[in-house]
């Protein structure tokens, strides 16, 4: 057959293939499995309540509080300032930019840290950047923020000044217990990084 | 590992240009080889006495376009991550009469021009040095020209989507067109006799 | 002697290989006028920077750590001189020639390639490609834009035809 019949019949072949073939629309993992085992043995997505409630308090423009619980819990009660991304719905295009994104901390809770952490896992396998659990969730929250539990004479110092803190958090964001505000300045807080991501550039190209 | 590597960063952002450059060889090397530095075997198409632009152009086309496809439905390119050409209607249609005079007229695109000034052509060289008057007159009627090219702004839509066709569906009807195109390019030569050139 | 060219269909194929590659590395397709404009930006902002800088065009390119010239087309565009240059040399076919139809002058020739040029490089800016990034580039991602203007340029081309076979046939 001449060059020019092979690729004419060439062409009419594979045609007909990608016109019969489905589109492939998977959204694919960008980590590998021995990634994901390191990163969630090292436990860096964890941030603590006291960190959250610091954040909070001094209104720190890059957190970005995100309930994934359903949407009726989230009506009940949430976080100020959080936004409702909901488990079920998290790979929709809707919140692709919440959820990936150079610029926020995205700090997931729900009502313990199993859904938060499902949904942590699945974000970081997308190759999500700067999403990040709240350890214990709402329950914890509430347990220790909201209604500090007051240290015995036989506590450490540093557990006064976490109580201290604490009460005074607690009274900032609503709890029971109000005590005046001193602004908590002496709770070293450990921020982490926010990885700036050159936000995926639209690709370029073109004259 | 998925494409396109560089935006991904799978590769470093400093090998771009050295692969812009690779393709740049690969591109002229063929384009030449096809005798695309000759303005005359160029201008054939549109006489039909040589309709090599035809077959290379959309035998081209269609195999890149075939290519994307394929790779994608195997996981190996990112579509979403590949530069698609912007719409913008009016300047498009306009853009485009004046090019298609200046192809007339002149027998090169720039692509192409730069593959004949590499084998000597001096026509080859004056179309280019015409490129660049008509450039920088553009560059500097731009402000009178900003709104008309910024218009018509109709995003980065594709012809399948347009037609409410899937692109594998889309790609197989560009393909049946290229073949009949190719048919006519054959049939065109035969009637209007090559001379030697 | 016949010039020995590769068959069209085998070329047009390893056209479009090389376009996938572009693709698949770099995200992006071919181009040409895009190098000429980085050149013209380089040159006018060297020559006149305060022009330059006022212009809206220029300005778009030029600026802290911004250097036009570092651009793909460009080192794309010189792949290409070498390409076509290595290809004709292994084919015979360097010669330094104004190539023309017999039956007009080579002056002729040369005036039709420079206004040839005039209009080309001023519509590949106002049509944002040139027929090798919106109309080859463009039709393999099935870009409308890229689609519209390769047939506006192709269908001018053929319908201005028969004004301008003097100079061809």
């Amino acid at each position: 057959m001449s060059i020019k019949n092979v690729v004419m019949l060439g062409f009419f072949l594979f045609g007909l293939v990608i016109a019969m073939v489905p589109e492939n629309t998977t959204k694919p993992y960008k980590l590998t499995a021995e990634d994901m085992l390191v990163e969630v043995q090292s436990a860096a997505e964890m941030v603590n309540a006291d960190e959250v409630a610091h954040w909070i308090i001094s209104k720190d423009p890059t957190l970005q509080l995100v309930d994934v619980r359903t949407p009726d819990k989230f009506q009940k009660y949430h976080l100020e300032g959080a936004v409702n991304v909901p488990l079920s719905v998290i790979l929709s295009d809707e919140y692709r930019d919440i959820l990936d994104q150079g610029v926020k901390m995205n700090v997931l809770y729900s009502n313990g840290t199993m859904n938060s952490h499902q949904a942590w896992m699945i974000l970081r396998q997308l190759g999500f950047k700067n999403n990040y659990v709240l350890q214990g969730g709402l329950n914890y929250w509430f347990e220790t923020i909201m209604n500090p539990e007051a240290p015995s004479i036989y506590s450490s110092d540093e557990e006064f000044a976490r109580y201290d803190f604490r009460k005074a958090a607690s009274g900032a964001l609503g709890g029971g217990g109000a005590v005046t505000l001193t602004a908590p300045a002496k709770t070293e807080v450990d921020k982490p990084k926010i990885i700036r991501t050159k936000k995926k550039k639209a690709p370029a190209g073109g004259c | 590992m998925m494409g396109p590597l560089v935006p991904q960063e799978i590769i470093g952002a400093d090998w771009n240009l050295f692969i812009a450059f690779v393709v740049g060889i690969g591109f002229g090397f063929i384009l030449e080889q096809a005798g695309f530095s000759s303005s005359r075997k160029l201008a054939g198409v549109f006489y039909g006495y040589d309709t090599v632009v035809l077959k290379v152009f959309f035998g081209g086309a269609v195999t890149a376009m075939l290519g994307l496809l394929f790779f994608s439905l195997f996981g190996w390119i990112d579509l979403e991550l590949v530069y698609i050409n912007p719409t913008y209607l009016w300047p498009a249609i306009v853009g485009g009469i004046i090019m298609g005079v200046g192809f007339i007229a002149g027998g090169f695109c720039p692509g192409v021009s730069i593959s004949a000034i590499a084998i000597g052509k001096i026509d080859g060289i004056v179309f280019l040095a015409g490129i660049f008057i008509g450039i920088f007159g553009f560059a500097e009627a731009y402000p009178l020209l900003e709104d008309f090219y910024m218009s018509g702004d109709m995003g980065s839509p594709k012809l399948n989507e347009m037609l409410g066709l899937s692109g594998g569906f889309f790609g197989f009807l560009v393909i049946i067109a290229a073949l009949i195109m190719f048919w006519l390019g054959d049939l065109a030569e035969k009637k209007f006799p090559r001379k030697e050139y | 002697m016949k010039t020995k060219y590769m068959n069209p269909y085998l070329a047009g194929v390893l056209l479009g290989l090389v376009l996938l590659m572009a693709f698949f590395f770099s995200g992006r397709g071919l181009g040409a006028s895009g190098a000429v404009k980085s050149t013209i930006v380089s040159i006018v902002s060297t020559v006149a920077p305060e022009h330059a800088a006022n212009s809206p065009f220029y300005s778009k390119y030029i600026g802290e750590g911004k250097s036009p010239m570092k651009s793909w087309l460009v080192f794309e565009i010189l792949g290409v001189l070498v390409g076509g240059f290595l290809s004709g040399a292994l084919a015979g076919r360097l010669k330094l020639k104004i190539e023309h139809f017999p039956g007009i002058s080579a002056n002729r020739r040369l005036v039709f390639a420079l206004i040839g040029g005039l209009f080309f490089g001023f519509g590949s800016q106002l049509g944002r490609g040139c027929a090798s990034g919106a109309a080859l580039t463009g039709m393999s991602v099935l870009s409308l834009g890229g689609f519209i203007t390769m047939a506006t340029m192709f269908g001018t081309a053929f319908v201005l035809a028969y004004f301008f076979r003097k100079n061809w046939i």
